[in-house]
């Protein structure tokens, strides 16, 4: 891949994203804004030593990593229904270039919601971590965004350009919810609870969890390899199904 | 002359529908080929296959001999498009630039071609907020900022003013002079008569007339008379090869088999005939004669 390339395309997807005021307010600053109401109302009530809002860092930055990671399908299906991805098919970069490119450049950004609401926690005098663990937990965040990041992109490759941020978000805020990403799954009915080990969102926010109190993260790790191969397939048929048209 | 196009036997099929039967095509460099037909010729479908696209059923479709379906091959290929959809968060500079780097060249070749396109005042603007023709423009500079050996125009000047249009093609005369090989899809037969050097006439997947403008038109005997008359229509067309007659304000219009039998037969009816003129088919005229000829032995 050639780096020259691979670096103006990620630079226009990284425009796409924070020069959409649409999809800069709900991919970065709702979550950010989320965070400091929630973090303002619970943020002192903790588990041990750790503050609620730091906990929160696991399960909003959860939400907010991954609602960035949702761009790149939005992006596909725009570019789709407006004729530019088929400019960019005749042009010399491989079409995986260009989809690559389009994860890469939601990776800053998703780091940029992460650190926005650590720097909430921070001023709220609730951050209890360190920096070595907070960094750790931005790692394995957007390592769990994959699979929604694939999700997307298999939704971007079949559904029109203004449907897709719908069927998108119709799909990802349930399992955001039901995942626990904006409310512990004890507040949450039963059946909801025995529903979340089944969602991604569930798994990719215990990560952080599991760094801050300690427990292990390995069946969560493992169930969110299997989302990732799911989601691959998935966007393998969608991309499949878009070159066939 | 070297061929920068060479298509072999180009065969595909849309399920039942057989959009390209075997078609054989090639352009050379500094020469500028108009591909016409109707809808549903097979334009689209070679266009594709020749800009890697889509993989042809049967066939092969080069340029510069690679196989344009590897993105290598497609560094030199020059495509501006009906419309093109641009994103709405990049500027004229930014999108320029960036097919310069795409296509291995430097950004900073972006100006000399924005300038020899007119679009050096809109650098910083978003494309999104330019005109129809500016937006085309911008197609041109994206295609022409790769330094191309081959040009491929679909439908380019579609929704373009006249000036507009001029414009367009004295910068592509001028690339095709420094020896681009530029193939053109359109359904304005006469932009294609003013610019090609070569016409192929594609209808229903198979290639049926190719040849200059003047050759295909030269093949097409009819020739339209025009005169101010006093005779009325019925009287008109009773005169011996006429095909089609029309009068608007005391002027004739008819299509002739036979110009000179017509005209004498024309001048011995009307004695007060004022203003004659015989011109030669156009090539609109004539690709419309071979598709109804080819379509009638067809269906023979």
């Amino acid at each position: 891949m050639n780096p020259s390339i691979l670096a103006v395309e990620i630079r226009d997807e990284l425009y796409a994203i924070i020069r959409d005021p649409v999809a800069a307010l709900f991919s970065i600053a709702m979550p950010v804004g989320m965070f400091a109401v929630f973090a303002s109302l619970f943020g002192t009530e903790g588990n041990g030593p750790v503050s609620g809002a730091t906990l929160m860092l696991a399960t909003f930055g959860a939400f907010g990593v991954i609602s960035v990671s949702l761009a790149p399908g939005i992006g596909i299906a725009e570019d789709r229904e407006r004729g530019w991805l088929q400019v960019k098919r005749v042009s010399p970069v491989p079409v995986r270039t260009t989809l690559a490119a389009k994860v890469v450049a939601s990776l800053p950004v998703a780091f940029g919601v992460y650190a926005a609401m650590s720097l909430t926690a921070f001023a709220m005098g609730l951050f209890d971590t360190d920096i070595g663990t907070w960094l750790q937990i931005a790692a394995l965040l957007l390592l769990g965004s994959l699979p929604f990041a694939l999700l997307s992109m298999a939704v971007g490759f079949v559904a029109r350009g203004r449907s897709a941020p719908a069927i998108i978000n119709a799909v990802f805020l349930p399992m955001a919810i039901a995942g626990g990403l904006w409310m512990p799954l004890e507040a949450l009915p039963p059946f909801v609870q025995d529903l979340a080990v089944w969602l991604p969102t569930y798994h990719t926010s215990q990560l952080g969890l599991g760094l801050l109190t300690g427990e292990s993260i390995v069946d969560n790790v493992a169930a969110l390899l299997a989302a990732t191969a799911v989601t691959a397939a998935l966007a393998a048929i969608g991309y499949r199904s878009m070159r066939s048209k | 002359m070297t061929e920068v196009v060479t298509i072999r036997g180009l065969d595909h099929r849309y399920g039942e529908t057989h959009a390209l039967r075997g078609v054989d095509l090639t352009v050379a460099a500094g020469e500028c080929v108009a591909l016409l037909g109707p809808n549903g010729a097979g334009k689209t479908t070679l266009v594709g296959a020749l800009t890697g696209m889509l993989a042809p059923s049967a066939g092969t479709a080069r340029i510069d001999g690679a196989d344009p379906r590897r993105p290598a091959t497609r560094r030199r290929l020059g495509v501006v498009h009906q419309s093109a959809g641009f994103p709405r968060t990049l500027t004229v500079h930014e999108l320029v630039a960036g097919w310069a780097i795409r296509a291995g060249r430097r950004g900073s070749d972006a100006d000399a071609i924005l300038a020899e396109v007119g679009l050096l005042d809109l650098t910083k603007r978003r494309a999104t907020e330019l005109s129809g023709g500016q937006q085309q423009r911008l197609q041109l500079a994206m295609a022409l900022v790769v330094d191309p050996t081959l040009l491929v125009l679909d439908e380019p000047t579609v929704g373009l003013d006249i000036d507009a249009r001029r414009r367009f093609w004295a910068t592509l005369a001028a690339r095709r002079d420094r020896g681009t090989a530029v193939l053109l899809t359109t359904h304005q037969i006469e932009d294609a008569a003013a610019v090609a050097d070569r016409v192929i006439v594609l209808h229903e997947g198979t290639v049926i007339a190719t040849g200059s403008p003047a050759d295909l038109t030269a093949q097409l005997p009819d020739r339209t008379v025009t005169a101010r008359t006093a005779l009325r229509g019925s009287e008109l067309r009773a005169l011996p090869d006429v095909l089609d007659v029309t009068v608007a304000d005391g002027r004739m219009r008819a299509t002739s088999a036979r110009p000179e039998a017509t005209v004498r037969a024309l001048l011995a009816a009307d004695p007060t005939l004022d203003d004659l003129r015989v011109e030669g088919a156009t090539l609109e005229q004539a690709i419309v004669a071979m598709i109804t000829q080819e379509s009638q032995e067809v269906t023979a």
